[in-house]
């Protein structure tokens, strides 16, 4: 096939061939408020490919017309860059529906007759991308049945892809098993799983801030890091009925096993050959791989903390206890609070702790990273307590207010000898006026243009799972299990947790 | 006693904020920010502005203030006014600022200069010694490149925005700019505003091509044909020769007008423009060849511009966002990019002859 000549030059990414869209799942929360928000925006921004098509699959019973009128009325309460009625118009000639159950072939068949349909309309075969935006139970159908109906190979030398969003199983294996079901139909090479983590800007920014900058990569192990921890901190509780999903799930497995995985492993990562899909996940695996096991219920207990929130307040409004959230159990044994005590063992990182919590009502929203330097030798500052809780350290500001801020020492101005520390602070909003693409957007540019750096592969699931299990295993299997903990809603987690970094002669960082 | 006249670029200056010693410009400025409430100064870049026209100063403020909003900086705002006096400059200081999450502040830092006489020697003077340092230097030179641009300054300048479209000689302004390239060996990044100007066509020309029906329809295009607002004849020139040499053509210097030879043999590829008295900079481009067509226009302040494509049966319409034109979202689109292009450097010499054949002026 003939180059585009046009392109090379103008854009400093990949750009996407035509393409159609299929959404399982269509007519769910995700497709209102992230999805044809996102698409809508990457045309906006002309990103677009020409002729691009998304067809709604899903059970209830709609036109075309009604699904695109639901649509955009989501995409103007939801769409970054606001609602334009040309632009719309144009984007929504693309919008269909498909009317089918996930388990009927008969529905499959006749999308394949509605999309080739559509390729005869372009005059050319068109790529197809499989967005997996329904309830997890109908992914082994979904799989098996576009494989029976022939849809999991591109027609005519053109690609088939599949986007999966989370969670991929519960379990090592349920994701095996599920991912056993996705690359029986699709290529490990064509299969995306969707963490919209990795789709922050932030997120991105860490590989740079550590390869780009000579200033951090040579300090970037155990000779200068004392310690690195990761919080995600969030003031909400179980408000919207998410209380249902998230007592069969837990913290442990709805952010730590994905997402903060996904941020230990960029920080702990070593540097990869190239920005090649393959070499970036080769590298962050092989951390994942590294973490020493937590086997057994004593293991855990040292280092691992669980805990639910009882009543409290967050920003003087009350709240009530987990187990008496709508939805939840009143017997319930998840954990709304957990923090661990993790070790990886490299040569980089030998003895270093990643201390990493996560907490739902704590006392604010924030996700933040910070590199915690050792101490400097304490001659010649005359007494030890003028550095003590001194250390440098580097703050990555995940969300919200996106930033770096570096913590160092000076002299205090006067005529005694006093160190104090001071802040140099950076915010992506004050520096970069152009706010940034949602992480969506990014990611679903990426799978329609064929790049998979920032998606999880199957290894890097299945191992964080393995080591997950073990966990799991000492809490709800052992004769022994390690104690589910309390904190008041409003405070910083349990005092187990502060506990847990006291024993290294540490504490949690103040945020 | 008769007063003197009020000189209009003092009255200008005076609204740019407080005046202060030119040798101490520094130490005002941290007066100013301790005075102020400001909670952040912000920087990333040095943007400097030089003029040569009273006229501009307002425009150049105004522009200021919508480039700070999306471009933490410190601005420099120069007006040279060449006389047969003794070399004079006065200094005024100013904060930008913007509210941030509601509470604190985000200021840039605005310094208006006023020189009278000097020359080059001063201009370079005045921009050395009130740098950020270690941030790096964009310059929008609007006055001619013929006058006070020189090694010295050129040299530190790591990105020079020009606009081709105010220029009374083209063929000398881009024979500076060849000449500062070479000097600086490839490494000065130039900006012209006119080649931003195409941007959004040329943007929506690679989409449209992505269609590889329409992409495989290439080899056989023979027109190009560009309509363009009066004064913007530099901005079409460019995107005609960006279209034929994509398309593997050179300009052909036997052939009268504008050729292209495609070096891979093919129809040679006429480019052929048409002024219109107003309007848009760049309002259609149009592609022409056996059995196929495109056509990319944009309606007078629509903000998408439309692609109209037919190969045989196959038609495409689409429509892609279109750049707005002011000056400020022009030169926000330059600061956005980061790195240096070379694009626009190695398409320089192509337009020199272009312009040359155009006549000069």
């Amino acid at each position: 096939m003939m180059e585009n000549p046009f392109q090379e030059t103008l854009f400093q990414r990949n750009r996407a061939e035509p393409c159609t869209v299929v959404i399982f799942g269509a007519t769910g929360d995700l497709t209102h408020r992230k999805l044809i928000p996102a698409f809508y925006n990457i045309a906006a921004c002309g990103d677009l490919p020409p002729q691009f098509k998304v067809v709604g699959f899903a059970r209830r019973d709609k036109s075309d017309e009604v699904f695109r009128a639901e649509l955009e009325a989501a995409n103007r309460k939801h769409s970054r860059q606001g609602h334009n009625d040309e632009l719309w118009a144009t984007f929504a000639q693309g919008i269909h529906y498909h009317r089918s159950e996930f388990q009927d072939l008969e529905g499959y068949k006749s999308l394949k007759v509605q999309l080739d349909k559509y390729d005869q309309e372009r005059g050319t075969a068109a790529n197809r991308l499989f967005y997996l935006a329904s309830a997890p139970e109908f992914f082994e159908p979904i799989m098996q049945l576009l494989r029976e109906a022939g849809l999991n190979e591109g027609a005519d030398g053109k690609w088939a892809r599949v986007v999966c969003e989370k969670p991929f199983g519960k379990d090592f294996a349920s994701a095996r098993k599920l991912n056993d079901t996705v690359n029986a139909t699709f290529d490990e090479a064509d299969t995306y799983r969707i963490d919209h983590y990795l789709g922050k800007e932030t997120a991105q920014n860490i590989m740079v801030l550590r390869f780009a900058n000579a200033l951090f990569e040579p300090n970037w192990n155990n000779r200068y890091i004392d310690h690195v921890q990761i919080t995600c901190a969030e003031n909400l509780g179980m408000e919207g009925g998410r209380g249902g999903y998230y007592d069969t799930a837990g913290a442990l497995r709805d952010m730590v096993q994905n997402h903060l995985f996904q941020l230990l492993s960029l920080v702990a990562m070593e540097p990869p050959t190239d920005l090649s899909a393959d070499s970036v996940r080769d590298e962050k695996v092989k951390v994942i791989r590294a973490l020493r096991p937590l086997v057994g219920p004593e293991a855990v207990t040292q280092n691992v903390v669980r805990a639910q929130y009882c009543a409290g307040s967050v920003d003087g409004v009350q709240r009530v206890g987990y187990r008496e959230e709508d939805r939840v159990n009143p017997e319930s044994k998840t954990e709304c609070y957990v923090a661990l005590r993790l070790m990886i063992d490299t040569w980089r990182w030998q003895g270093v702790p990643f201390y990493i919590r996560v907490g739902k009502q704590l006392p604010k929203k924030a996700t933040e990273i910070s590199v915690h330097f050792k101490k400097p030798p304490q001659v010649p500052f005359a007494t030890s307590k003028m550095l003590l809780n001194s250390e440098n350290t580097l703050v990555i500001r995940i969300q919200p207010d996106e930033g770096i801020a570096l913590r160092i020492l000076c002299k205090q101005p006067g005529q005694a000898l006093s160190v104090q520390q001071v802040k140099m602070d950076f915010h992506y909003s004050s520096s970069f006026g152009n706010a940034s693409p949602e992480a969506y957007e990014r990611l679903l540019l990426d799978a329609m243009a064929g790049d998979a750096t920032l998606f999880a592969r199957r290894d890097e699931v299945e191992n964080a799972w393995k080591f997950i299990d073990e966990i799991q295993k000492a809490w709800h299997k052992s004769d022994n299990p390690p104690p589910m903990c309390e904190y008041p809603a409003g405070s910083w987690g349990p005092v187990e947790a502060d506990n847990l970094l006291r024993a290294d002669g540490r504490e949690w960082r103040l945020l | 006693m008769p007063t003197a006249a009020a000189d209009p670029a003092e009255e200008a200056f005076a609204q740019l904020g407080m005046e202060v010693p030119l040798a101490q410009v520094d130490k005002e400025l941290k007066k100013l920010w301790e005075a102020d409430n400001a909670k952040t100064r912000a920087s990333l870049i040095n943007f400097a502005i030089y003029s040569e026209e009273v006229a501009n100063l307002g425009r150049n403020n105004a522009l200021l203030d919508g480039i700070t909003a999306q471009h933490a900086c410190r601005a420099l705002m120069i007006l040279s006014r060449p006389t047969d006096g003794e070399p004079r400059a006065r200094a005024w200081i100013n904060a930008l600022c913007r509210p941030y999450h509601g509470q604190q502040t985000v200021c840039c830092e605005q310094l208006s200069f006023l020189l009278d006489g000097g020359g080059a020697a001063q201009v370079q003077n005045i921009v050395f010694a009130h740098l950020d340092s270690d941030l790096p230097l964009v310059v929008w030179w609007q006055g001619t490149l013929t006058r006070n641009f020189e090694e010295r300054l050129s040299s530190r300048i790591a990105t020079l925005i020009v606009d081709s479209a105010t220029w009374a000689n083209p063929c000398a302004e881009i024979d500076v700019l060849i000449d500062a390239r070479e000097r600086s060996g490839g490494k000065l990044d130039i900006r012209d505003l006119s080649w931003t100007r195409s941007h959004f066509v040329r943007l929506a020309l690679a989409a449209c091509f992505q269609d590889p029906i329409a992409c495989a329809s290439l080899p056989r295009i023979e027109e190009i044909a560009i309509r363009h607002a009066k004064g913007h004849r530099v901005a079409a020139l460019l995107l005609g020769a960006w279209v034929a040499q994509r398309l593997g053509g050179q300009l052909d210097d036997r052939l009268p007008g504008f050729q292209f030879q495609r070096a891979a043999g093919g129809p040679n590829i006429s480019v052929t423009l048409e002024e219109v008295p107003s309007g848009n900079a760049l309002q259609s481009l149009s592609l022409k060849g056996k059995d196929m067509s495109a056509v990319i226009s944009r309606d007078a302040d629509s903000p998408y511009v439309h692609v109209c494509g037919s190969c045989g049966d196959h038609r495409q319409d689409e429509i892609f966002p279109a750049d707005v034109e002011t000056e400020t979202e022009l030169i926000s689109e330059q600061l956005s990019r980061a790195g240096g292009t070379t694009l626009y450097s190695t398409m320089l010499p192509a337009l020199r002859k272009m312009v040359g054949r155009a006549g000069c002026d």
